[in-house]
This record gives C-alpha cells, sequence and structure tokens, in this order.
C-alpha cells in the first residue's frame, strides 16, 4: 500500500503509523461530560467501506495526515495534513518534479 | 528405450560441457540446460517419489508449474529442499539428491502405501489424528506415536539444520511499467513502452528472455522466433530507461500497484560474485503493469496419468526445441485439443517415433490431420488412454474407443507400446497476479479455462495471459498494451507480423477426466485423486474452497498450477453445477515459492540495529558486561573478575551511596519542547503545572493516558522563556513523541510548539553520593556547583575540560546527585574527566543494576510500575494530578474503576527468610504449594539492598498502605518459591530525602 | 574548543573493500561537518525563514516540498513542512541564527552533535540506497539540492542529494554505527571506497 503524503509525495505504507479512527471529537478539556469522554476515548468506528483515519508519516517528515480510505478495497480516497483543513500550502512533492 | 539428447538442435551450448551430481551419481550436460533437460538427455526418468503414496514419478512439466519432479540441493551443509528440477540450471559442482524415499530412490520401503491406497483417502489426515474415539486406545499417547511415524512417511523434502551463509538482499524499484513475462507478447509490450521513454522493467523467471519463442520452433517475420525475440532483447538493452530483469519471479501483487518478486541471482554459479546475493528480492512500485504471463497447459485425468514417462505436450515440445532433448523415442498423444498436434511435429522432426495420437473428440480438423499424417502418426480419433502400463517408467498406454459426451470408454481396449505419452487437456491463462490483484475471473466456455476480466486497475494484460493463443495477435496485443501502459494513444492501424506455421486452434472439448479402472490424479504433488475429490462431494463439502482444504487438492507447493481447473470440473460434474457456478478460488501470493532468506534479506542475527549511548566503547573497554534495553546497549554490571552479578550491583550501590558512583544515562528519551506555547503545551500534557517553572530549573513531570492511567514520567528543564528540554524514560521515547505530535497536529495546532527528538544530542553522566559535588567542583569550570548557585533542581552551565556541559542537581538514586549532559560528540571525553576527577574519592561506574537497586531501596517507579494498568493514585503520586486546569488524562482519572478501593497499590517487600525475591511472583496471605490461588499482588521489582542488608522488592498489593506491617507470603510455583515477607513502604531509604537534599 | 569523536570511529577503515576488482561502485565517507542545525517556521513564516537562511549561509532556496542547495561549505534543504536542517563545515552555526530567527519566525534547535552526517558517491549510489530505502533516487524524482526524510527500519535519515551522483545522508548518532556497517554491506556487491 502507498500513501500519498501531502509533503513528501507516494511513500511505503511501511513509513507510516496508523494513529487512529479520525472521527473522533475531542470534548472540552474542561468538559466532565463522562459519556462525552468515553465516546472519544474508547468508541472507534469499524466501517466495511470509506473511513476517515489519521496517519502520521512517522517514518518522512513525522506529520499526522487525515486519510480517507475504503477499508475495503484500501484504495485511498484523499489525504490532507490533520492539522489544515485547506490545502496543503507547501505544494505536494510529485516523482520528477522539480524543487 | 529412453530419453535421450538429440544430436543437434536446441539453445544449449553444446561446446560447454557441465558436470553435477543428482542422487550421488554424476552426469554432464550443456550450458542452458535445467537439470530436467540434463537428467532426461542422460536417460534419466524417476525423479522423486510421491508425497503420500511413493508412487514413483516423472517430470511432467518443463517450467515452474511442475508438480512432481522436485528435488533438494545441496550447497555445503545447507540444503534447499522442493525445488522443482525443472528450475535449476545446472552449474559445475550442483548437487541434488531426490526425496520423499527411503533407502533409495528405486527401492522405496513406502511404496507399500500404493497397495493400502484406499485407507488414505480425502480427509485421511483430519479423520486418523482425531485418534480413536472409543475403545482401548482412547485418549492413549499411542495415537501421537501414530502421527509421529504418519508424518515422516507422507511429505516432501526435508529441511536443514545448517546455519544458511548466503547472503539475500532487498531493493526498492519505482517504473512506469513493469510487464511480467517476456515471451511474445510481454517483448512486445515492453518494445513499445520503452520507445515512448517511460521507465520500464521487464521480469522474466526463466534463464532466458523470450517465453515460448524459444521453444515454439514458429517464424516472426522470416526469422526464427528465438531470433526475433533476441533481437528485440538486444535493443532493450541499448535503452537507459529499460531494466531487464531475468531469473526473476514476480510472486506477488500488492495494493497501490505494489509488486513483489525474487530474482535468483547466483543459484545458477557455481560460487557467487563476492558480495553478490544469492536471491534478491525486489519491490516494484509500478504505475501500470502489462501482466504477459502466459497460459499453462492442463493435464487430464485417467488412470495411471502420473507413471515416469507421462508428460505435458508443451513440455515435450519444449524439451526438445530448446534443450534438443527427447523425452521419448516411442511417442503416444493424448488431447482433446489442437495444440498437443503442434508438439507431436516437433517430436517427430526431432527424430522421435510418433506411435499414435488418441484424440478425446470424435473428430479432428484437416489441418490436425494434415500434421498426424506429416509425423506418420495413425491417429484414433474418439479414442483414449484408459491405463498406462510399466512400473518406474512407461512401456505402454491402453486405448480404448470413447465418448466425449458421457466422459466414459466404451468398447475394446488395444494395447500400444510408448515409452512417452504426452498430453495435452487444454490450457488455463496464468492469471495469478490478476487474482492477487483482485480481479474476478471470467469462464470461458470456447477454451474451457479462466480468463482475466477484460482490464484490472493498474494492469492491462497482454497474450496467452488473456486467452490469445496465435503468436501475431499475441505480438500485437502486446504492442498495444505496452503503449497504453505507458499512456500512450493506440494507434489506429496496426499490422499484424507474419507467422509461420498458421496457428491450430486451442479450444479443447470439455473433458477433464477420462473415467476408467485405476487411481487417477488430480493433484500430483498431494497424490489427490479424482475418487478424493467425489468422496469429499459425498460427505458433504460442496463448496470449492472447503474441497480444497479437504482434499489438499491445490494446496501443495506448486500451489494446483495444473490441477485447479480438472480439479473444479470433478467437483462440478458431482455436484451437478456448470463449473463457473461453482467458482475458483482466489490466487494469494506466492505465485511460486520465495525463499525465507529473500523475505529477510538484510535482517538476520540480531534482526535490529544497535543503539549505542556516546560512551558505549569506554563501557566495553572497562569491564562492563551490556545488555540491551529496547535497542540500545547499556553497562549491566562493571564486574570484577570472579564477582557474581548480585555482588557487583551491591558493591557498585553501596559505593555510591558510600562516596559516589557514575552511570550513563544517555538513553534517556530527550525533546526539545520550543516555541512561544511550550509551557501552555506541557500544562497540557504533564498532569502537574509547569509554566510556573522558573528558567534554570528542573521539574519532575507525570503524563497520564487519555484514559486516566499513568503514561511516562521524567524530568523537563527550562532552559529559556520559550526552550525546554524534556526527558522521558528510555523505553517510552517514541512513544511520549508521538503522542506529543499527535496532540500538536491533531488536537492543538494552534499551539505554537516545535518538537524535535534531541536524544542523541547530548551525552548523559549521572553522578550521585556523598561525594558527588565534591568531585564536580573539583572539574567544573565557569560555575559553582554550591548549594546557593545549584540547588536542588537548578541548571547550571560551565566546561569540563574544555566541553560545554549543562548540569542539572537531580537524584534517582536518593543521593546527592547531577546530571551532567554534554554534546554527544564530547561524552566520553566528558567521562573520562569526570572519572579522573572521581578517582581520588574512590568513585565507581555503576550499571542498570546497581541503578534498579537504589531505585527500588529509594521507591522511584520505573515501566515495570507503569505497566499501562496503574493510575497515579496507585503510585502514591496523587499528589502530582494538578486540581487547578485541565490535562491529558483529567477527565477520565476519577471514573469509579480508577478509585475503587482494593486497586493494587505500590508498597515495599521485605523477605524475611533472606532469600531472593524475584519479579512476577504472588503475594498471598496464606501459602498453598499445590494449590496456589488467593493473590493479593505481585512483586514487579527485586533486589538486595545493601543498604538495608535485606533482600527487598517492590510490588503492587490490593490494599496497598493498609498492609503496611502486615505479613504475607510470596507465591511463585514456576521458581518453586514460597516463603514470608513483611508489607512495609515502597520508600525503603532515607524517606525524607535529606541525602538527596544535602 | 574539544573535537566531537566520531560515532563510527571503530568501525570505519579508510580504503577499498568489497567487490571492488573493476572499481569501486560508491565512495563512502563522514562529512562532520562543525555545525547541524534544525530551523523550523511557524505556519505561514516559511519565506522569512527562507531568506535568513540565505543570509547566513548563502544559500538560494527555491520554494517547495523537499527544495534545498548546497555550497562547499554550507548545505540546506527542507525535509519537513517549514523544517529545515542546515549544515555548516564550521561550528557556531546555531549562534548565527539565534537572534535573526526569533521567535515570531521559528525555532533553532542544534543538533551539531546529535545527527551524524555520510556521504554517498559514486556511479552505484542510487543503486546501493534503492537496498535501504523505499524511496525513487533517480535525478528526475529527486533532484539535485533537494532532500527528504525517510526510514531504513528503525533508523529515521534524512538524505540530500548532494552532486549527480552523491547524496548526503543525516542519521541519529546512536545509529549511526549500525547504519555504516548496513551501508558498508549493502555496498560489498559493488566494492566501495571508504575515505
Amino acid at each position: 500500500m502507498l500513501i500519498t503524503c501531502p509533503y513528501c509525495g507516494p511513500r511505503d505504507v511501511s513509513e507510516f503509523a496508523y494513529q487512529g479512527d479520525g472521527n473522533r471529537t475531542r470534548p472540552d478539556p474542561a468538559s466532565t461530560d463522562a459519556e462525552a469522554w468515553n465516546a472519544y476515548v474508547y468508541d472507534r468506528l469499524n466501517p466495511a467501506g470509506i473511513h476517515n483515519e489519521i496517519w502520521q508519516h512517522a517514518g518522512g517528515c513525522r506529520a499526522h495526515l487525515a486519510v480517507v480510505r475504503d477499508t475495503l478495497t484500501h484504495d485511498i480516497k484523499s489525504v490532507r495534513f490533520a492539522r489544515e483543513h485547506g490545502a496543503p500550502p507547501h505544494g505536494r512533492r510529485t516523482s520528477g518534479a522539480k524543487a | 528405450m529412453s530419453p535421450r539428447r538429440t544430436p543437434s538442435g536446441g539453445r544449449i551450448d553444446r561446446l560447454r560441457t557441465i558436470r553435477f551430481t543428482f542422487d550421488g551419481n554424476a552426469y554432464t550436460g550443456h550450458q542452458g540446460d535445467t537439470l530436467t533437460s540434463a537428467l532426461l538427455a542422460n536417460g534419466v526418468l524417476l525423479f522423486g517419489r510421491s508425497f503420500k503414496y511413493h508412487r514413483p514419478r516423472g517430470v511432467l512439466t518443463a517450467g515452474v508449474d511442475e508438480p512432481n519432479a522436485l528435488v533438494t540441493v545441496l550447497r555445503g551443509e545447507v540444503r534447499e529442499p522442493n525445488i522443482p528440477a525443472t528450475m535449476v540450471e545446472i552449474h559445475d559442482g550442483l548437487t541434488a539428491v531426490s526425496q520423499n524415499r527411503f533407502p533409495s530412490l528405486a527401492y522405496d520401503v513406502s511404496a507399500i502405501n500404493q497397495l493400502g491406497g484406499k485407507f488414505i483417502s480425502a480427509g485421511f489426515y483430519y479423520k486418523t489424528f482425531m485418534g480413536p474415539v472409543i475403545g482401548p486406545l482412547k485418549g492413549t499417547r499411542f495415537w501421537m506415536l501414530c502421527e509421529k511415524i504418519i508424518r515422516r512417511a507422507a511429505g516432501l523434502g526435508r529441511a536443514g539444520h545448517a546455519p544458511d551463509p548466503s547472503r539475500y538482499e532487498r531493493m526498492n524499484a519505482f517504473c512506469d511499467v513493469l510487464v511480467v513475462g517476456s515471451g511474445p507478447a510481454g517483448l512486445a509490450a515492453a518494445h513499445e513502452a520503452a520507445q515512448s521513454g517511460a521507465q520500464v522493467i521487464l521480469a522474466e523467471l526463466d534463464q532466458s528472455f523470450g517465453g515460448s519463442a524459444n521453444w515454439s520452433g514458429e517464424t516472426i517475420d522470416g526469422e526464427p522466433a528465438a531470433t526475433w525475440a533476441s533481437d528485440v532483447v538486444g535493443e532493450l538493452k541499448t535503452h537507459d530507461n529499460v531494466r531487464l530483469l531475468k531469473r526473476t519471479t514476480v510472486w506477488g501483487y500488492y495494493d497501490g500497484n505494489t509488486l513483489a518478486a525474487v530474482e535468483r541471482v547466483s543459484d545458477h554459479k557455481d560460487t557467487p560474485a563476492r558480495g553478490a546475493p544469492r536471491h534478491r528480492h525486489w519491490t516494484i512500485r509500478a504505475k501500470n503493469v502489462v501482466l504477459a504471463t502466459g497460459a499453462f497447459e492442463r493435464p487430464l485425468v485417467f488412470p495411471g496419468n502420473d507413471r515416469p514417462g507421462v508428460m505435458m505436450a508443451s513440455a515435450a515440445m519444449r524439451y526438445a526445441n530448446q534443450y534438443g532433448v527427447l523425452p521419448g523415442e516411442k511417442i503416444a498423444v493424448l488431447a482433446n485439443n489442437d495444440s498437443a498436434y503442434r508438439a507431436a511435429a516437433a517430436l517427430a522432426k526431432a527424430g522421435a517415433r510418433i506411435v499414435a495420437i488418441a484424440d478425446l473428440r470424435p473428430d479432428v480438423s484437416a489441418a490436425c490431420r494434415k500434421v498426424a499424417s506429416e509425423a506418420s502418426a495413425e491417429l484414433l480419433t474418439g479414442h483414449a488412454v484408459i491405463g498406462t502400463e510399466g512400473g518406474k517408467k512407461l512401456s505402454g498406454v491402453k486405448l480404448a474407443p470413447f465418448s466425449a459426451a458421457s466422459g466414459v470408454s466404451k468398447g475394446n481396449a488395444r494395447d500400444i507400446g510408448a515409452d512417452c505419452l504426452i498430453v495435452s487437456g487444454g490450457w488455463s491463462p496464468t492469471i495469478h497476479l490478476a487474482s492477487q490483484a483482485g480481479a474476478r475471473p471470467v469462464w470461458s466456455d470456447d477454451l474451457q479455462a479462466f480468463l482475466p476480466p477484460e482490464t484490472g486497475k493498474g494492469w492491462i494484460g497482454a497474450g496467452a495471459f488473456n486467452g490469445s493463443f496465435s503468436t501475431a495477435e499475441v505480438i500485437s496485443e502486446g504492442f498495444s498494451a505496452g503503449r497504453k501502459a505507458a499512456g500512450q494513444p493506440t494507434l489506429e492501424t496496426t499490422t499484424l507480423p507474419d507467422v509461420e506455421p498458421a496457428p491450430l486452434d486451442p479450444n479443447p472439448a470439455p473433458v477433464f477426466e477420462i473415467k476408467a479402472k485405476g487411481k487417477a490424479f488430480v493433484d500430483l504433488q498431494h497424490d489427490v485423486t479424482a475418487d478424493d475429490v467425489r468422496l469429499a462431494h459425498l460427505e458433504g463439502f460442496v463448496s470449492v474452497e472447503h474441497l480444497k482444504r479437504y482434499t489438499t487438492l491445490g494446496m501443495a507447493t506448486d500451489q494446483g498450477k495444473g490441477s485447479n481447473v480438472p480439479g473444479l470440473a470433478i467437483m462440478a460434474e458431482a455436484l451437478g453445477k456448470p463449473i463457473p457456478e461453482v467458482g475458483t478460488t482466489r490466487f494469494r501470493p506466492p505465485y511460486a515459492p520465495v525463499s525465507v532468506g529473500a523475505l529477510a534479506a538484510e535482517r538476520f542475527g540480531d534482526l535490529k540495529p544497535d543503539r549505542l549511548t556516546p560512551m558505549h566503547d569506554w563501557h566495553l573497554e572497562n569491564g562492563a558486561t551490556m545488555y540491551s534495553a529496547g535497542l540500545w546497549f547499556r553497562p549491566m554490571i562493571y564486574g570484577d573478575p570472579g564477582e557474581t552479578i548480585e555482588q557487583a550491583y551491591v558493591r557498585e550501590a553501596g559505593a555510591t551511596r558510600e562516596t559516589a558512583g557514575i552511570v550513563d544515562v544517555s538513553t534517556l528519551g530527550k525533546i526539545a519542547v520550543q516555541g512561544p506555547d511550550a509551557a501552555e503545551f506541557l500544562d497540557r500534557v504533564y498532569s502537574n503545572v509547569f509554566s510556573t517553572l522558573p528558567v534554570g530549573k528542573a521539574r519532575y513531570g507525570l503524563m497520564l493516558r487519555e484514559d486516566g492511567l499513568v503514561f511516562d514520567d521524567g524530568t523537563t528543564w527550562r532552559l529559556g522563556e520559550h526552550d525546554f528540554l524534556m526527558t522521558t524514560t528510555t523505553a517510552n521515547a517514541g512513544k511520549v513523541m508521538q503522542h506529543l505530535e499527535y496532540f500538536l497536529d491533531v488536537v492543538w495546532p494552534d499551539l505554537k510548539v516545535h518538537l524535535t527528538s534531541v536524544t542523541d544530542q547530548w551525552a548523559g553522566a549521572a553522578i550521585g553520593g556523598p561525594k558527588a559535588r565534591e568531585i564536580l567542583a573539583s572539574c567544573v569550570t565557569g560555575t559553582k556547583v554550591d548549594n546557593e548557585a545549584l540547588p536542588f533542581m537548578g541548571i547550571v552551565h560551565g566546561e569540563i575540560s574544555g566541553a560545554p556541559v549543562m548540569i542539572c542537581r537531580l537524584s534517582f538514586s536518593g543521593e546527592m546527585a547531577f546530571e551532567v549532559y554534554s554534546g554527544a560528540g564530547h561524552g566520553t571525553h566528558v567521562w573520562e574527566a569526570l572519572i579522573e576527577a572521581g578517582k581520588p574519592f574512590g568513585m565507581v561506574p555503576y550499571g542498570l543494576e546497581a541503578l534498579g537497586t537504589m531505585r527500588i531501596e529509594k521507591g522511584h517507579v520505573t515501566g515495570a510500575e507503569i505497566d499501562g494498568r496503574t493510575s497515579a493514585r496507585d503510585l502514591h503520586l496523587g499528589w502530582m494530578l494538578s486540581k487547578k486546569k485541565p490535562f491529558i488524562g483529567s477527565a477520565m482519572m476519577d471514573r469509579e474503576g480508577l478509585s475503587a478501593s482494593g486497586r493494587l497499590e505500590l508498597v515495599g517487600l521485605i523477605s524475611l527468610d533472606n532469600r531472593p525475591l524475584s519479579g512476577g511472583a504472588h503475594i498471598v496471605e496464606e501459602v498453598d504449594a499445590a494449590n496456589p490461588h488467593g493473590s493479593l499482588g505481585h512483586i514487579t521489582a527485586a533486589c538486595f539492598s545493601p543498604a538495608l542488608g535485606k533482600y527487598i522488592a517492590l510490588a503492587l498489593v490490593s490494599g496497598g498502605k493498609a498492609r503496611h506491617g502486615k505479613r504475607a507470603h510470596i507465591s511463585d510455583p514456576l521458581r518453586n518459591r514460597f516463603g514470608p515477607v513483611e508489607i512495609v513502604s515502597h520508600h525503603f531509604f532515607d524517606p525524607e530525602g535529606k541525602r538527596m537534599h544535602g | 574548543m574539544v573535537e566531537q569523536l566520531s560515532p563510527l570511529e571503530p568501525v570505519f577503515r579508510p580504503g577499498s573493500h568489497g567487490n571492488f576488482v573493476e572499481g569501486v561502485g560508491v565512495t563512502l565517507s563522514e562529512i562532520a561537518p562543525g555545525s547541524i542545525v534544525q530551523l523550523a517556521a511557524w505556519p505561514g513564516e516559511e519565506k522569512k525563514l527562507m531568506a535568513t537562511i540565505g543570509s547566513v549561509t548563502g544559500l538560494k532556496l527555491a520554494d517547495g516540498a523537499g527544495a534545498g542547495a548546497s555550497s562547499e561549505r554550507c548545505s540546506a534543504f527542507s525535509f519537513a513542512p517549514g523544517k529545515f536542517l542546515v549544515s555548516d563545515a564550521s561550528e557556531g552555526l546555531a549562534t548565527a541564527f539565534a537572534g535573526k530567527v526569533t521567535a515570531a519566525i521559528g525555532t533553532i534547535t542544534d543538533l551539531s552533535h546529535g545527527r551524524t552526517a555520510i556521504r554517498i558517491g559514486g556511479p552505484k549510489s542510487e543503486w546501493v540506497l534503492a537496498k535501504l530505502f523505499a524511496v525513487d533516487f533517480a535525478l528526475a524524482a529527486f533532484p539535485q539540492g533537494s532532500g527528504i526524510s525517510t526510514t531504513h527500519h528503525d533508523i529515521f535519515t534524512q538524505i540530500q542529494r548532494s552532486g549527480p551522483d552523491s547524496f548526503d545522508l543525516y542519521v541519529f548518532r546512536s545509529f549511526a554505527r549500525s547504519f555504516w556497517k548496513m551501508l558498508c554491506h549493502a555496498s560489498d556487491e559493488v566494492g566501495y571506497e571508504v575515505r
């Protein structure tokens, strides 16, 4: 499997670390809503199909990536930096691109 | 009569003679021979004994699909079993032996299994190894003994025990177009892709490029096909953008168009080139793949179809045309399609007599009749072979009239003398890689075979892979596949090359089995017969996947390359369903066996890289016994001659508490936390507050996980307003880094904080003991180290022997102690200066054992106690949980379960029988050695305490503090250690901390 | 100043090794720059940081992922969004950037002791590196001056292409000796010279 890191370009999956379900939202830090915290810490979606996932390019630029992946086919629909919601500012590195 | 070398012909180098041995006998062959072609040329027909019945077996094919002729290749003491002899290239000194026979191939005692054949039927092992369920042998060990004997009798080659000295390597490659297979289709595709300028890799599993062009006997545009092929290869070699890989089996097709291949670099050589691997594993990431993997000719299922001398028609043709070897002199033919006629013609031309052609079809084409008459062969249409004669080699075949519609023979049988029977049961395209890539095969009624879907995601098929068998069409398909794969527009018009002779029709009559009396094998390698398949059906196996597992059909090392479709056809008939409704199994990697060495490649021996501290060599030179801590190597003890480990650490810890000791702490994880929001960030990730920490001071910090349990601990030093140096435990350094990065990236992207691993930037030496400050004062310049300049948890900068150092006064040992950090490149220099300065005071270097002892005496926790199940309160660290701010874990740490009574809490234990305690031993109220029970908790760490003069331990015990002063017992049945202990506070030594505050 | 001790010292054997009969395929050497510094910009401040790198090192950095450049004395390349690795033959590079890379622009992390720089050069450089890393080293995919971050199993590595057939590899110091041994092992086949 290859994941196209928005910074580093396509890299082997062995360079990436799975960092969990990307659908979770962390409650407000001061929240005492036990159910919300329980959902955040323990509940995970496990869909057969399209899934939002967080991966870290641990063996590369170390950025966390929001990856949309089809768990049935391993098709990767999209990858973006987890910290950003817009397009990556630095441009994608593609094979053959000039630096 | 026997097989022999033809006087001329073939693509072998007859001037180069090669000497090799098989089963201890010396033979010769020529450059270009495989083990099978060379042995056939020497008249050898018997290659091995079969899996279950020990029947004599010859060679069936000329390629990777060989089920019978498996051999063990010996290289010195190293055995490599189960190699198809068809894939072994001979070289001087090659030593091969046959398998599954005792005492010899010709006289095999287990051949008696043939007589008891009825009992070793489908599911034999499943039925047998359950053992008797009633009777006197029920539940005895007798059956396990039987299992041993049966397992020895069944099976293939034997693996060796000698370590393999060969080298294996891994290689990564990237390309625009990967072409798998270098027959006419693959060569055409590679040629077109290369022309476009694309990066091309062409992989061929054989020793030479060209595939069928090497043995088809065709001419392409007026020149021999083999010449056409070598011309194309010659041109490809001139392209910088083409990488040609022969002897390379593409064995796996994975997600993202990642393909795995293994190149046999040195197997065909007497001695590999210096530094060259035996096998090189390729991981190829291809934008597009052209699958030009060809097709396998299918055997037919009939009684005696495993007799040595029975061979696939295309294989016989290949032996004649490529290797100049006749597999027999009187050859009979059995076919259900036209392609065998081409083989018959080739063999006749090479000098064999074609004694008869039995065609299962009631009638054949004029083209076939013409070939038969040119070969002077008697043509018997509507006939089948219903049996074979001979012992270890074929002497004749039984022919009888046959009805293709009913599958049974009728009328009188006729015996015909023959030393070779060539068979063609149709063709199965080699769709394995496409199937691995997820393609669903499509049944073709014409070809009576599964075809790949038209095209897949990431790959394009060409040639016989697609079910095309006319070489002209195959080349044209290759051209367009190559263009398409390279992203070039398709050509409007194409001229087909001129190929002679005209193609014969490969479409077979839908016959897979000739039903007659006798064992008829479907899977030759696993000895699965047609009756086994039917028995499996009778016993209720209706799914093809279950059938496969129950009968083991297609599960041998050849993975059913020849047997899958016939097996499926017989199953379909038994079920009364058409074949496509029964379905096919999905092919899995590997396409052909792969050496484990190639997969491991450079990861051998210790598997992981060593991580060394800057002072590593000093430790070795000064008598340290090292042990590994994760990837790191750390001194365990610096033992004196004759000392035990315990004596050494007791001496080191004792000396440290008496005067001073020094320990290498460079392995501690160190993370630079920098930026205007660094303090805020630390407040969020640590349970205690860091924003109040002044510059130039350090603080002990505790991290929880989101679920409220303890994650890690360490000190963090404030080096500047926006600049912190966080230390973590050695073991958790990577995990903590990842945890922090996750929160910065995913949860708090608004925080301006940068994290950098600086573990390797710093060498750390911790010096502790009553004399530590004096020692330091004697060698540090540029700063004072007295209580005023360097209070507890203070940080100063100075120099030691000219190298800049940063000193923090903190203590793990409980002594007055300092951590001296220097640049890693100066680590040994500073360490040696400290050692020198310590000499007049009697300072000793100490290892992890002494470090562990002193921390147990102080009751400090490490990974043994922070085991992912303990809360901060369990470890008596509740005081570190800030109430002023939320932090990671604060929301979950007060859950009922985490504050319930009876949780395991940290306590100390003192051995009351003066015997050692061990980690993992349980604590009980009453000893019951025969029936250990009633655990109150367990020991996490134990040592002999020189400070107390006793064996002590830290433990996690239910009730914790409430049990202080009470007696209990340890129960350690694994080490047969039971004995009384006293439960005490985990602060064994200097609980007020007077020594470190000094 | 006290000289840095190389972590490669006991395994660094100058001379020709492996299958060098028909010439060496690669040359391996330790660069041992005086300074290695990591510079990281806050989002939006990348341009300012690149300008500062230019003013201190004289290297002109293009925009884009992995962009880098090198001179006789200095080298710089981007290895992660907004992050650069800069080296200088002399010591004191971190000090040179102090005050110029302000808290508003980003951070400076001195790694002069923490990373070991190894150069592999020669016609077989790409071949040898392809054994260790799942990265396309072809010039078209990995242009001169540019850099990447990648991993060989547990060994995190930052690589800059320093010439048409030469690459500079920055590995964690503690792993350097193991990595060097692996690099030599991988170079055996093509013959290598250590210098």
